[in-house]
């Protein structure tokens, strides 16, 4: 893992109405790292993902991605980011294929660069086989694989993945593992949101635990299991109750 | 610019392919207009005028005289078909049903009329056939009229002559209105004014402009259905996180949706022309451009529509809802000009409106296309306002 600092956050803060949804949250994720971010439904984690991927302006506080600001060099961050949200935010009456080309002209490529970039994506998930098939006729596994292969046809140096191994088999959710900690090796920086916590203590470097919109642990998984007992027969789920306690959420 | 108008194309090159392979959607643009226009004009067919001569049976009781001069002339007439019977024969075909009713020129007409006496054509006709009264009555009147406006020159003139020298610089008359007789009376003639083509009436005339608007409208309301379920699977969130201007989406959107709009026109307006025989008037520029302006209205309004509502569901129920208040307020479901005059008020207010009012002007009423300036200048400021007020709403709302 890298020292350098790729993303700073500092004093997040953003308020919906009355309901304040992020609240004075600070990390930074260096270089190559695989960061993730846990936390309850309603923590906050999605907002602090829209902010950092120029969608929301924070009301209150600073990111700066690849050394510029979020807010004031907007442009410039996007072009360092890709983003793979929680929905499929693809178009099932497309094939994989024009998806991603569709994309990939959206985020400036031309038409010979994004269907090169497409070829690459499909086949770096495991989807070739399947380019001209429409989207619609895809298995839900197979859909997230097309979600996070648009998120990487910018070629972006950080990708965000807001829960992207949700509701698929374990075959899908494996090689969504094995994508992430390849992209990793390649150089990418990713922050990593999941309710699954197996999937956090596999893949991230250092984690983040979020509720009510802030940050109320953070470390490396081992440092987090070290907080509340032996390290080696704690897990990451005794570390998250522990945080956020027992009681049911909506 | 240049980028907002590359990714505003791309977008609406996206929406028409997503578009072509939704088969309900194609129905629904394509089918269910057809549907209405092949059924409403099935309904409406057999009302309205008929492009069939006047015939008109003349009987005059004078053996010779000005009436067998005016006769012969209308007999001349390509718009009229005239034919003479003696009256016991006319009253006969009459009572068969074989005419509708005939016009008479009394015995004494001639005499009278250039005696300068008062005299009057009679109008044969059933009781129960008000129309035939009415179409005889007014050629009897015109007639008559001119017979009355010749006596009152001749009467001026002779009056005049008649005046002492010195009075009036006149010369003295040589002759006096008792002295007109048959041969000198002045030729009398029925003018008939043709104004513009003279074209059958076909429902789908109304029809087919009307029901593509309402639908062209309608096709674009829903879109707005299509734009919200974008912003509710994030597609609109990834493209703006991605580089894409909150300009170019709405451009974008409302581009996309102008092309459905124009392949819905071009699509129906062959249809009309090769399956409905319609006419396109004397100025079918002004029935495109009308056409154009529409369908750019109609995508306005449907980008206007997505920035107003929050969920797919909203959306659906806010273009249902709109297209089947706006539809008849505009004119789509019943002509405007046989509507109240508040009716055709309110109808401004709508685009459908001025669409309907251009097309029925251009293709029911032969008007030129310096005559629908105003239609095209206010569906110009409609499309205008609606993407202005869209573009304000995703920028402010985004937020």
């Amino acid at each position: 893992m890298a020292d350098t600092e790729f993303l700073v956050a500092h004093g997040l803060r953003k308020a919906f109405g009355p309901f304040q949804a992020v609240d004075s949250v600070s990390f930074t994720i260096s270089q190559r790292e695989i960061f993730g971010l846990l936390g309850p439904n309603g923590a906050g984690k999605t907002t602090v993902i829209r902010m950092m991927s120029t969608v929301l302006k924070p009301d209150d506080g600073h990111i700066s991605i690849g050394g510029f600001s979020v807010t004031a060099d907007s442009d410039s961050v996007r072009k360092l980011i890709g983003v793979c949200p929680q929905e499929l935010a693809l178009y099932p009456e497309l094939s994989a294929t024009d998806n991603l080309v569709f994309f990939g002209r959206m985020a400036g490529l031309n038409g010979r660069q994004a269907r090169e970039s497409a070829r690459e994506n499909l086949e770096r998930v495991g989807l070739q086989d399947r380019a001209r098939d429409r989207v619609e006729q895809f298995s839900g596994g197979m859909k997230r694989r097309v979600n996070i292969a648009i998120a990487l046809m910018s070629r972006p140096q950080l990708l965000f993945l807001d829960e992207p191994t949700v509701g698929i088999d374990p075959q899908s959710r494996n090689h969504i593992f094995e994508t992430v900690e390849n992209l990793r090796d390649e150089g990418m920086t990713v922050l990593y949101t999941t309710h699954y916590m197996e999937e956090a203590d596999r893949l991230c470097d250092r984690l983040a635990i979020m509720d009510h919109g802030s940050i109320i642990g953070l470390g490396t998984p081992r440092e987090l299991k070290s907080e509340i007992g032996n390290p080696d027969r704690v897990t990451l789920e005794d570390v998250f109750l522990e945080y956020t306690g027992r009681r049911l959420r909506d | 610019m240049a980028l907002v108008l590359r990714q505003a194309f791309l977008i609406a090159s996206k929406d028409t392919r997503i578009f072509f392979k939704d088969r309900f959607a194609m129905a629904f643009a394509f089918l269910f207009p057809f549907i209405f226009i092949v059924g409403w004009s099935a309904a409406l067919s057999g009302q309205g005028p008929r492009d069939e001569p006047l015939d008109i049976t003349l009987v005059t009781q004078e053996e010779e005289g000005i009436s067998l001069s005016v006769i012969e002339e209308l007999s001349q007439s390509v718009y009229a078909s005239v034919s003479t019977r003696p009256y016991d024969d006319a009253l006969a075909a009459l009572q068969d049903g074989e005419i509708d009713g005939f016009v008479v020129f009394p015995a004494d007409f001639t005499q009278k009329i250039v005696s300068g006496a008062s005299t009057s054509l009679g109008v044969v006709v059933n009781d129960d056939n008000p129309d035939a009264e009415a179409a005889l009555s007014g050629f009897a009147q015109e007639v008559a009229g001119r017979f009355t406006e010749a006596q009152i020159a001749f009467r001026a003139a002779a009056d005049l002559a008649a005046q002492p020298q010195g009075e009036l610089q006149a010369e003295p008359p040589d002759r006096t209105s008792a002295e007109f007789d048959s041969d000198t009376a002045p030729t009398v003639g029925l003018v008939l004014e043709r104004v513009g083509d003279v074209v059958p009436f076909r429902a789908s005339n109304f029809t087919l402009p009307a029901y593509l608007t309402m639908f062209v409208f309608f096709s674009a309301a829903l879109s707005a259905e299509a734009i919200a379920r974008e912003r509710q699977n994030q597609t609109l969130e990834r493209l703006m996180s991605n580089g894409t201007r909150r300009e170019s989406i709405v451009l974008g959107k409302f581009i996309g949706t102008a092309y459905r709009s124009a392949a819905q026109l071009v699509v129906m307006w062959l249809a009309g022309i090769l399956l409905f025989d319609i006419y396109l008037g004397t100025a079918p520029v002004a029935v495109i451009a009308i056409s154009v302006l529409m369908a750019l209205a109609s995508a306005a309004f449907g980008v206007l529509l997505a920035s107003f509502v929050r969920s797919v569901q909203a959306a659906g129920s806010a273009g249902v809802l709109t297209s089947l208040v706006l539809a008849p307020i505009g004119g789509c479901w019943w002509p405007l000009f046989i509507a109240p005059q508040w009716m055709q008020s309110l109808a401004k207010l709508t685009p459908h409106g001025w669409a309907n009012g251009g097309f029925n002007k251009l293709m029911l009423f032969g008007a030129e296309a310096g005559e629908v300036t105003q239609e095209l200048g206010a569906l110009v400021a409609f499309a205008a306002a609606f993407l202005a007020i869209a573009l304000w709403r995703f920028r402010t709302a985004a937020q």
